[in-house]
């Protein structure tokens, strides 16, 4: 994977002092004109007297959304333009803007509106208060019905399976010190599911209520892909909280559940056989049995495979994470 | 500052009320016979218990706190109160009181007869027989015959390691309950029994139930496993795949058999039978190839990070 970093953005990289606080914007879907949202949310830190840059970046870029941001460094403000050698998800665009930003803390920012700017301050506040994590909840909602019923099942189907609360993992605004994002292990779409892998991990997560900006209040249908996808996510994370120790008990439990139905099924059509004297041989219930078992089968023999993988990882990968913060620590 | 000889180490999950106690017990049993210290791991407890240790470690330097940063469970507790130990043998207890520290002494005379592990087992135990006593003795009795480690008391956590066996073992996922089964299988443990004490619980909640034992069912497997296959994975997928190809050599025959008349033929059996056998037969190709993954995954990690050597026993005088 390579990255190119804009000629113009090391001109106005913010060289000539020290930055504090680097905004990281990876530029996916439903981008709001990056200059605009610049001049936005900049504002509040500029007020609050931060050191700060903002890192765009995306794989590849629009013509017109680059040629704006090029225009804001050769005006000299504080933006880097990023972009990735190759397309990537929003995940994976964080990590890569975040090993090359410079602040000690850092931002994220969607590239569209979700909360109201002056927000990012007050998470940045908690952070330099000893917070870990410091992620905005879009509280109160205003926006659509449709939106807070699609937010509040998300929600509750997250909560359920990943045995974690947060509030609102969707709204993607969250500060935290560089060291700790780039120790976290971040890929694809896991970017919305931060503070879960940080609690997880056994990080001080705090929320941080954020008015909902204008601009996030409109109803969102997505396409049957996108919700498919968050299915898929959602999948991936109950995997990595609950189970990544002990795949066996997850495949297993699905392994169990399809090779006893099929014992059962096999066991019907036998004692039909044998009491009923109705043919097993010439009966799709067979091959049906059959099909569950070998199914069943499978599932616990990849818990097994999996099981070799978290054992011969076991000692490398730390699975437990020390406090520093206690004064008599061993 | 010299390192200590023993280091007592001790998980502990909301035990506020029962560590002070328990470092009184510890301090009076062990006096200063040994160079010892005691590793307080707290595994990310939510009443006072991290003060209270913070106070205790204040006031002796023989004891030493491991706060976690949230609750891991025992397992890991325990094997990050393993990494910190700094003794030559290492004991580790229960922090509720359960286990008395008056009985160290003896997992340590018991030890220096040349065992790795001494692993205590109650007697007299003071729990519920339904909840507690009864599912003990069930999974005692599994564990014992699925892994061949003849230890009557798993679930007890009164038990001294010598240091090398502790740095040939890893704890992660729920092995606590294994330890012994999983110090023979990774590295050859000799492991000796005697019996301790066991008291009620006096403060707090026990964090264990019946719910237990089908988490244990599934841990077994995995310990079988690592036990026999972890070498040769292959060898396992292939005896999987050996029983699903002799259930397609049944069902190819009872096909050719209904084919020839020999047994009654319909027209539906030409796709259910033939099915059937085409079925068993491609679960043992994926069980072949999840063999293959296996050992390739086996090689490449071996080949990163070599696994430790088993332990020697030497018998010459």
């Amino acid at each position: 994977m390579t990255t190119t970093e804009s000629a113009a953005s090391i001109v106005a990289s913010a060289t000539t002092h020290e930055v504090h606080v680097s905004v990281l914007v990876p530029v996916v879907q439903r981008a709001a004109p990056p200059a605009a949202l610049y001049a936005e949310y900049s504002a509040p830190l500029r007020a609050a007297g931060v050191a700060y840059e903002f890192v765009f970046i995306a794989s590849p870029w629009r013509a017109d959304m680059h040629e704006s941001l090029l225009e804001l460094t050769r005006a000299g403000e504080p933006v880097r333009v990023l972009e990735g050698g190759q397309p990537m998800a929003e995940g994976a665009l964080v990590r890569l803007a975040a090993e090359r930003s410079r602040g000690t803390l850092v931002v994220t920012l969607p590239a569209y509106r979700r909360v109201e700017a002056p927000a990012i301050v007050d998470l940045l506040a908690r952070v330099e208060a000893g917070a870990d994590l410091a992620v905005a909840r879009r509280w109160p909602r205003t926006d659509s019905w449709v939106n807070r019923a699609q937010n509040r099942a998300l929600h509750a189907l997250i909560g359920g399976m990943a045995r974690h609360r947060v509030h609102d993992v969707a709204s993607g605004v969250a500060a935290m010190p560089r060291d700790f994002l780039l120790r976290l292990p971040l890929y694809g779409d896991f970017l919305r599911f931060l503070p879960l892998l940080a609690v997880r991990e056994g990080y001080r997560v705090e929320e941080v209520e954020a008015p909902q900006h204008p601009e996030d209040r409109s109803a969102r249908i997505y396409s049957p892909g996108i919700y498919l996808r968050r299915l898929l996510d959602i999948l991936g994370l109950v995997f990595l909280v609950r189970f990544m120790e002990k795949p066996l008990r997850f495949f297993g439990m699905l392994g169990s559940i399809s090779g006893l139905l099929g014992m059962l099924v096999l066991a019907i059509g036998a004692v039909e056989r044998l009491v009923g004297e109705q043919g097993l041989a010439d009966r799709p219930l067979l091959l049906f049995g059959v099909l569950l078992v070998v199914v069943g089968v499978q599932a616990i023999a990849l818990g097994l495979i999996g099981e070799i993988i978290v054992h011969l990882n076991a000692r490398r990968t730390p699975t437990y994470r020390v406090r520093k913060d206690s004064q008599h620590s061993a | 500052m010299s390192l200590p000889y023993l280091s007592v180490v001790v998980p502990l999950y909301n035990e506020e009320e029962s560590v002070g106690p328990l470092v009184d017990l510890v301090r009076e049993s062990l006096g200063e016979e040994y160079a010892w210290e005691l590793v307080l791991v707290d595994d990310g407890s939510v009443d006072g218990t991290v003060e209270v240790t913070s106070l205790l470690a204040a006031a002796d330097d023989r004891i030493r706190v491991v706060p976690l940063a949230r609750n891991y469970g025992q397992t890991h507790a325990m094997q990050a109160g393993f990494d910190h130990a700094r003794g030559r043998v290492v004991v580790s207890m229960d922090g509720d009181l359960q286990n008395d520290p008056r009985d160290i002494p003896r997992l340590l005379e018991k030890l220096a007869e040349g065992f790795d592990l001494v692993a205590g087992y109650r007697v007299a135990r003071q729990d519920k027989m339904i909840t507690r006593r009864i599912p003990s003795w069930v999974a005692n009795g599994l564990i014992r015959h699925i892994t061949g480690v003849s230890i009557r008391d798993n679930g007890c956590s009164l038990k001294a390691y010598r240091r090398e066996l502790l740095d040939r073992v890893y704890l992660y996922s729920d092995m606590h309950r294994f330890i012994p089964a999983v110090a023979v299988a990774l590295a050859g443990a000799r492991i000796a029994e005697i019996p301790v004490r066991h008291h009620a619980r006096q403060f707090g909640k026990s964090k264990y139930g019946l719910s237990r034992i089908f988490q244990v069912l599934s841990d077994l497997l995995v310990i079988t496993m690592i036990r026999s296959f972890r070498d040769q994975p292959l060898a396992l997928f292939a005896m999987g795949a050996s029983g699903a190809a002799f259930l397609g050599i049944v069902f190819t025959l009872w096909t050719g058999a209904a084919f020839l008349e020999i047994v009654s033929w319909r027209a539906a059996d030409m796709f259910v039978l033939p099915g059937a056998a085409l079925l068993w037969f491609g679960l043992a190709v994926y069980l072949l190839m999840l063999g293959l993954i296996g050992e390739t995954v086996l090689r490449e990690e071996r080949g990163r990070d070599p696994e430790p050597l088993p332990l020697v026993h030497e018998s010459t005088p």
